[in-house]
């Protein structure tokens, strides 16, 4: 399993997420968990993917989550999950 | 399994707070380069370098994208230059050579400094040592990437007076002949009192010859993250302060630990050390300063500030020390004055003093960092600046440090522009009475007493 965070920021409006899982879909990345608030009008979501089957460089997949993010008006940023355990484990 | 608050902690620190890893440096031992003969040792040294970080750069990059977090600057550090050049240089023109080769090497494989020109004279000096202290003035001006530092003092052996005056007309020979850039060579050069071998931040990096053949060491930064974390514990008491900042310098260390242990696997070298220091810069919102002022102090140099550096500095050491599985270099928080946008306002403002910097270099991880003094100080003053110094150092056990900058044609109270990551700074003034007589002496100043512990 290569396991990837994605992180979603931006105005909420209908069909970002449907945006973002089909762009995931198109490149056999697998969606393991997605979770989200929303605060007033904006939404905030990480969704933990698996790019184990996924043949693209993980730049690729980097600049392409950040033109769909440019398309649905939302930031979105892919980092191996590494850091957030380093950071919030012992 | 990580949770949404915290990805969005991490996140926020990145984006919102500066939080970074502010270098992966590569130290390169050089004493496998030797040779008598002056082509051939640059041509070893240029090969030996260019072969080891070849991959330096690029690997950092694809580690920052890897983890969505920005490394800033990608050094190397060498040998001092002052040991792998004794035998080939007669000259200190020929030691300047070796600085152009350094430098062409820098370029090659794209780091942005290259440090380690550099001599250790802590108990005395050799004559290869004074030809390269004394071609430090031409080296500085003759490259843009080679930082040299010199290790004056140390706890064990006391201070090298001699060197310490030569040092003195060093740094305003250095300043004259970089005077239509500000004085920058200055911002390249620093002296040391119980330097650390595996410092990874320049001016001051170099790689010990205690050290394997080549290391890689981190160090991350992160004042930004470390302030938002105070501003929110705003009116409680100091077991909260510290708990806090010990808390954000766990995390913020755990960063560096990740991409030394990446960047040592890809490139295949050994992992040294992360240093915990914090090091500012000029942006907005990535100060110090701040932190000192987030903590109650109205600017930094008022009453309280040398406890609040003396708490930050203790606190980071406390909770990076666990989040690493070696720690080193100087580790602690950087005071450097036109690096960080607030320190040089509260200078401006007449807030912040030398002698107020001074004393809160007893406690902070380095000493007077990047402060512009007047371009007319005398040698001797200089001298007498540093002999302060290097006498905390030595007393209290620590690494200090003095990297100033007489810059010519400006006096007191007038602004001098470096750029980028050196920042701007009013010229601080300095004490107008000499020690001529005391610089003069010569000599060496002896071990202090608590040294002998053998």
């Amino acid at each position: 399993m290569n396991k990837v965070i994605v992180t979603l920021v931006g105005k909420d409006h209908t069909g970002i997420i449907a945006s973002v899982c089909s762009y995931f879909a198109e490149n056999d990345i697998n969606i393991l968990d997605i979770k989200q608030t929303t605060v007033q009008e904006y939404i905030n979501m990480m969704m933990i993917v698996d790019l184990e089957k996924c043949t693209m460089q993980f730049s690729e997949i980097v600049s392409g989550l950040d033109a769909v993010g440019k398309k649905v008006g939302c930031v979105i940023k892919a980092q191996h999950e590494e850091i957030f355990d380093m950071m919030h484990r012992i | 399994m990580v949770e949404l608050g915290e990805v969005f902690e991490t996140d926020t620190m990145i984006r919102d707070e500066n939080l970074d890893v502010r270098t992966i440096t590569m130290g390169i031992s050089l004493l496998d380069c030797c040779d008598s003969d002056l082509d051939i040792l640059c041509d070893n040294i240029y090969e030996k370098v260019t072969g080891a970080a070849k991959d330096l750069v690029s690997v950092g990059d694809e580690i920052g994208l890897d983890f969505g977090i920005p490394v800033i600057n990608k050094r190397v550090a060498v040998t001092p230059v002052s040991i792998v050049g004794a035998s080939a240089c007669g000259t200190s023109e020929d030691y300047v050579k070796i600085a152009e080769t350094l430098e062409k090497a820098a370029r090659k494989v794209e780091v942005n400094f290259i440090g380690g020109y550099s001599a250790l004279v802590q108990k005395g000096m050799t004559a290869a040592d004074r030809m390269l202290i004394r071609s430090i003035p031409s080296a500085m001006a003759a490259t843009e990437r080679v930082c040299g530092s010199v290790s004056l003092a140390s706890t064990k052996t006391g201070i090298d007076m001699d060197a310490v005056k030569l040092m003195g007309a060093v740094i305003k020979e250095t300043a004259e002949m970089t005077r239509n850039e500000g004085s920058i060579g200055c911002a390249k050069l620093v002296v040391f009192c119980n330097p650390a071998d595996d410092n990874p931040f320049m001016a001051g990096a170099f790689h010990g010859v205690t050290e394997t053949d080549s290391v890689i060491n981190v160090g991350v930064s992160g004042p930004g993250v470390i302030k938002r974390a105070i501003s929110k514990v705003k009116g409680q008491n100091f077991e909260v302060l510290c708990e806090t900042i010990k808390k954000t310098a766990f995390k913020v260390t755990r960063v560096g630990q990740l991409v030394a242990k990446e960047a040592s696997e890809r490139l295949n070298v050994p992992f040294g050390i992360v240093d915990l220091s914090l090091a500012p810069t000029p942006a907005v919102g990535d100060s110090i300063a701040d932190i000192i002022q987030e903590m109650g102090i109205e600017y930094v140099g008022a009453p309280g500030t040398t406890a609040a550096v003396a708490i930050l500095n203790d606190q980071v050491k406390k909770g990076g020390v666990m989040a690493s599985s070696y720690v080193g270099g100087l580790s602690g928080a950087f005071i450097p004055v036109s690096e960080d946008r607030s320190m040089a306002y509260a200078a401006e403002i007449g807030a912040l003093t030398i002698e107020k910097l001074e004393a809160m270099t007893c406690v902070c991880s380095v000493g007077l960092d990047m402060v512009p003094i007047p371009g007319d100080t005398s040698v001797e003053t200089i001298s007498g600046i540093i002999a302060d110094e290097m006498a905390i150092g030595m007393i209290n056990q620590k690494t200090t440090a003095v990297r100033i900058i007489p810059v010519c044609g400006k006096k007191a109270g007038e602004t001098v522009e470096f750029g980028g990551l050196l920042g701007s700074s009013p010229i601080m003034p300095v004490s107008r009475y000499g020690c001529k007589d005391f610089i003069d002496r010569g000599g060496r100043i002896p071990a202090p007493i608590h040294s002998f512990k053998n």
